[in-house]
C-alpha cells in the first residue's frame, strides 16, 4: 500500500516535469473535473465497506433450505393476492353487507398487508448489517399486526363491519 | 502485482532517452519488499476503502422499475392508512377518544369538500394502481407477458386502466 | 492503431500545427482510401462531443469520486463509445481506467453504465447529439476497484454457487456422452448465450439492496439454464438450493434485466420459470 502511494507520487512528479511536451499535445481544452453530486453522506442504510469472506475461488454459502421461507410462502403470497382480486369488488357490489365476505376480505387483507410490509423489511434492512433494526422492525411489524388484526375484530364485530365503514368512509 | 508494477515505472524511466540529460533522474521511487503472503491482507484493506458506485440517483427513469417501485409505494400506503386506523381503533379507545366508524366518518364528513377530494383522489389512485398492477403481476407469475415488449404494453394498459378506475371511485 | 501508442508518432498525429496545414495521418490514410483526391480538402468539421466519466483511485481514496469531463471530435473517433474511451486513454489522459477485451460484445468486459442504462461499451454507439453530454458511470451499485471498473469477485463467488456444470447421478447409458433431443436442446436457446457481463445483476434494485444475499437475475438465469437441461440429474439440490427467502425470492418482477440485457436474453423469464418449477415439484 504504501509503496503504490509512493511510487504514484513519484510517477506524478515524472509527469509534471514532462509537462511542457504533454500540453502540446493536446488539441482542445478537454478536461473539467466536477464534484460528483451523490455524496455518501446523504445515503439511506449505506451498504458498508466491503468485505469478501473466503478466497475468490470460494462460492457464496448456500442457506439451509426452507420452504415456508421459498416457495410454499411464495405460493402463499400469490394464492392470498389473487384471493384479494374478488375480494376487493364482490362485498361492494354485493350492496347488503355479507359478514361472511366482510371476515374473508378482513382476513385476507391483513395477510396481504403483513406480508407486503414483511417485503420490505427483508429488502432494506438486511440481517447481515442491520441486524438490531431489522429485528427492531420486524417486532414491530408483528405488533403492528396484531394490533391491527384486534382493531379489524372489533370493527367486524362491535361496529359496522369492514364493507360498511369504507363504504361511510368514501361516501361521508 | 504492486512491485511488478513499481518494477515497470523503473523500466519505464530507465528507457527513457538521455537527451533529456538535465532533469537526472535519480533514485526517484522508493521500493520495499512485500512478501506474497502479503496479498490477501492487503486486498482486504483496499477493498474496505473503496466506493459503492452510484446507482438510483443516475440509473434511467424506465418503465419497469418505476412501476414496480409504485407497486410497492401505494400498497405501503394503502395498508398504511388501513393499519393506522384499525390499531388507532384499538389503542385510542382506553384514552376516551372515540374512534368509532359513526364518529370518525361524521367528523371527516363535515370537512371541506375540496380537502376530502384532495385525500380521496390519491387514495383511489393508489387503490386502482395497486389493483391493476397486482393483476399484471399475477398473470406474469404465469409466464405470460414477460418480455420486454409484454412488459410495457401491459404497463401502458394499467397506467390507462388506474386513470379509469380512479375517476370512476371518485364519482361513486 | 498500435503504433499511434507511440509517443513521437502521436505527438505527429495530434499536433495543432499539421491540423490546421494538413489533415492528421489518420485521416490522410484513410481518406486516400476512399475518396478522391478533391475530396480530402473539405474535411468534416469537427463535432465535439464532452462525455463525463465517473472517476476515483485507490490511489487517493480519501478523495471522493467525481465527473471528469473529456471533450472528443467526433469525426475523428470511432463509432462506439468503447472508442472514445480507447480515444481519451491513448490521446488524453492514460490514467483513465476501464476494462475491454474483445470489442465485439463477446467477452463482456466493458460493461458499464452508460447514459443511464448498464450495457456494453462496444455494442453503444455514440449518441451524435453534440448539444447533450454522454455520461459514464461503473456498473451501479458496485464496489469500485478504480474509475469504470467494479469488483466483481461476488457476482463470481456466486455463480460459482449454484454450481454451473452437468452433473448427473450415473454415467452416460451409452457410455461415451449424455444425448439430447431437438426439443430438448432449443430449451436452452436464449439461456446458453449470456456472456455474464453482470449488466442485468447490476440493474435490478433487488440486487442493488441485497447483493450478498440474493443471487441476482444473471446467476439465476445461469441456474435455470441448468434446471432446464435434460442431461442434468441434480435438479432437486439445484432447487433445494434456491429454497430460501433470499437467494431466489428477492426477485420482485422489476424487469430491468431483461430491459437492459446487451445480448437481448430474458433473465425475468428464466425466474419466473424457476418460481413455477419450485411450486410445482414442492
Amino acid at each position: 500500500m504504501a509503496s503504490t502511494l509512493r511510487s504514484s507520487a513519484a510517477a506524478r512528479r515524472i509527469f509534471a516535469a514532462a509537462k511542457p511536451t504533454t500540453s502540446a499535445i493536446r488539441l482542445l481544452p478537454q478536461t473539467r473535473v466536477a464534484a460528483f453530486h451523490a455524496s455518501q453522506r446523504n445515503q439511506i442504510l449505506p451498504p458498508g465497506p466491503q468485505v469478501v469472506h473466503g478466497t475468490v475461488n470460494d462460492p457464496v454459502p448456500v442457506p439451509t433450505p426452507s420452504a415456508s421461507h421459498g416457495s410454499y410462502h411464495w405460493a402463499f403470497e400469490r394464492i392470498i393476492a389473487l384471493g384479494m382480486i374478488p375480494l376487493t369488488v364482490a362485498p361492494f357490489a354485493a350492496g347488503t353487507a355479507n359478514p361472511a365476505l366482510d371476515a374473508a376480505l378482513g382476513t385476507a387483507l391483513v395477510l396481504h398487508s403483513h406480508i407486503g410490509f414483511d417485503a420490505c423489511v427483508t429488502d432494506y434492512f438486511p440481517k447481515r448489517q442491520y441486524a438490531k433494526t431489522r429485528a427492531l422492525m420486524v417486532w414491530l411489524l408483528r405488533a403492528s399486526t396484531i394490533t391491527a388484526a384486534v382493531g379489524l375484530f372489533s370493527i367486524q364485530t362491535n361496529d359496522v363491519g369492514l364493507t360498511e365503514a369504507i363504504k361511510r368512509f368514501w361516501r361521508a | 502485482m504492486l512491485s511488478t508494477r513499481v518494477l515497470s515505472r523503473g523500466l519505464l524511466r530507465s528507457a527513457r532517452p538521455r537527451s533529456t540529460a538535465f532533469f537526472t533522474p535519480r533514485r526517484m521511487i522508493t521500493t520495499e519488499s512485500i512478501p506474497a503472503s502479503d496479498a490477501s491482507s492487503i486486498l482486504a484493506a483496499q477493498r474496505l476503502l473503496r466506493p459503492v458506485s452510484p446507482h438510483l440517483s443516475i440509473y434511467q427513469a424506465q418503465l419497469t422499475w418505476y412501476m414496480s417501485m409504485t407497486t410497492r409505494i401505494t400498497g405501503v400506503a394503502l395498508s398504511g392508512v388501513f393499519y393506522l386506523y384499525a390499531i388507532g381503533y384499538v389503542l385510542a379507545s382506553p384514552f376516551g377518544v372515540d374512534m368509532s366508524v359513526a364518529n370518525v366518518s361524521k367528523k371527516w364528513g363535515e370537512l371541506n369538500g375540496a380537502i376530502k377530494t384532495a385525500v380521496k383522489a390519491p387514495l383511489a389512485a393508489c387503490f386502482g394502481y395497486h389493483f391493476w398492477n397486482g393483476v399484471r403481476h399475477l398473470v406474469w407469475d404465469t409466464g405470460r407477458e414477460l418480455t420486454v415488449r409484454g412488459v410495457y404494453r401491459t404497463g401502458y394498459g394499467v397506467l390507462g386502466l388506474t386513470a379509469l378506475s380512479t375517476l370512476g371511485l371518485l364519482v361513486i | 492503431m498500435a503504433s499511434l501508442r507511440q509517443p513521437t508518432l502521436r505527438l505527429l498525429a495530434s499536433s495543432n500545427i499539421r491540423r490546421v496545414a494538413s489533415p492528421t495521418i489518420f485521416n490522410t490514410t484513410r481518406s486516400l482510401a476512399t475518396l478522391a483526391e478533391g475530396e480530402v480538402a473539405q474535411k468534416k468539421q469537427p463535432l465535439i462531443k464532452k462525455f463525463s466519466i465517473y472517476r476515483w483511485s485507490p490511489d487517493e481514496p480519501t478523495k471522493k469520486p467525481q465527473m471528469q469531463e473529456y471533450s472528443l471530435d467526433l469525426n475523428e473517433c470511432g463509432p462506439m463509445v468503447l472508442d472514445a474511451l480507447i480515444k481519451i486513454k491513448n490521446e488524453m489522459d492514460p490514467t483513465l481506467t476501464f476494462r475491454r477485451s474483445c470489442r465485439e460484445g463477446i467477452c463482456g468486459s466493458c460493461a458499464m453504465n452508460i447514459e443511464g442504462t448498464n450495457t456494453l461499451a462496444c455494442l453503444s454507439r455514440i449518441n451524435r447529439d453534440a448539444s447533450s453530454t454522454s455520461r459514464i458511470y461503473p456498473l451501479p451499485h458496485m464496489y469500485v476497484v478504480k474509475d469504470l471498473v467494479p469488483d466483481l469477485t461476488n457476482f463470481y463467488k456466486q455463480y460459482k454457487s449454484i454450481q454451473p456444470y452437468l452433473q448427473s447421478k450415473e454415467p452416460a447409458p451409452n457410455g461415451k456422452e449424455f444425448l439430447q433431443s431437438k426439443e430438448d436442446r432449443k430449451k436452452l436457446d436464449g439461456l446458453y448465450e449470456c456472456i455474464l457481463c453482470a449488466c442485468c445483476s447490476t440493474s435490478c434494485p433487488s440486487y442493488w439492496w441485497n447483493q450478498e444475499e440474493y443471487l441476482g437475475p444473471a446467476v439465476l438465469m445461469q441456474a435455470y439454464r441448468w434446471l432446464a437441461d435434460s442431461r442434468d440429474g441434480k435438479s432437486g439440490q439445484r432447487k433445494d438450493m434456491l429454497d430460501n427467502s433470499m437467494s431466489l425470492y428477492r426477485c420482485h418482477t422489476i424487469m430491468n434485466c431483461a430491459r437492459t440485457c446487451p445480448k437481448g436474453l430474458n433473465p425475468g423469464l428464466a425466474i419466473a420459470k424457476i418460481k413455477m418449477m419450485m411450486v410445482q415439484s414442492a
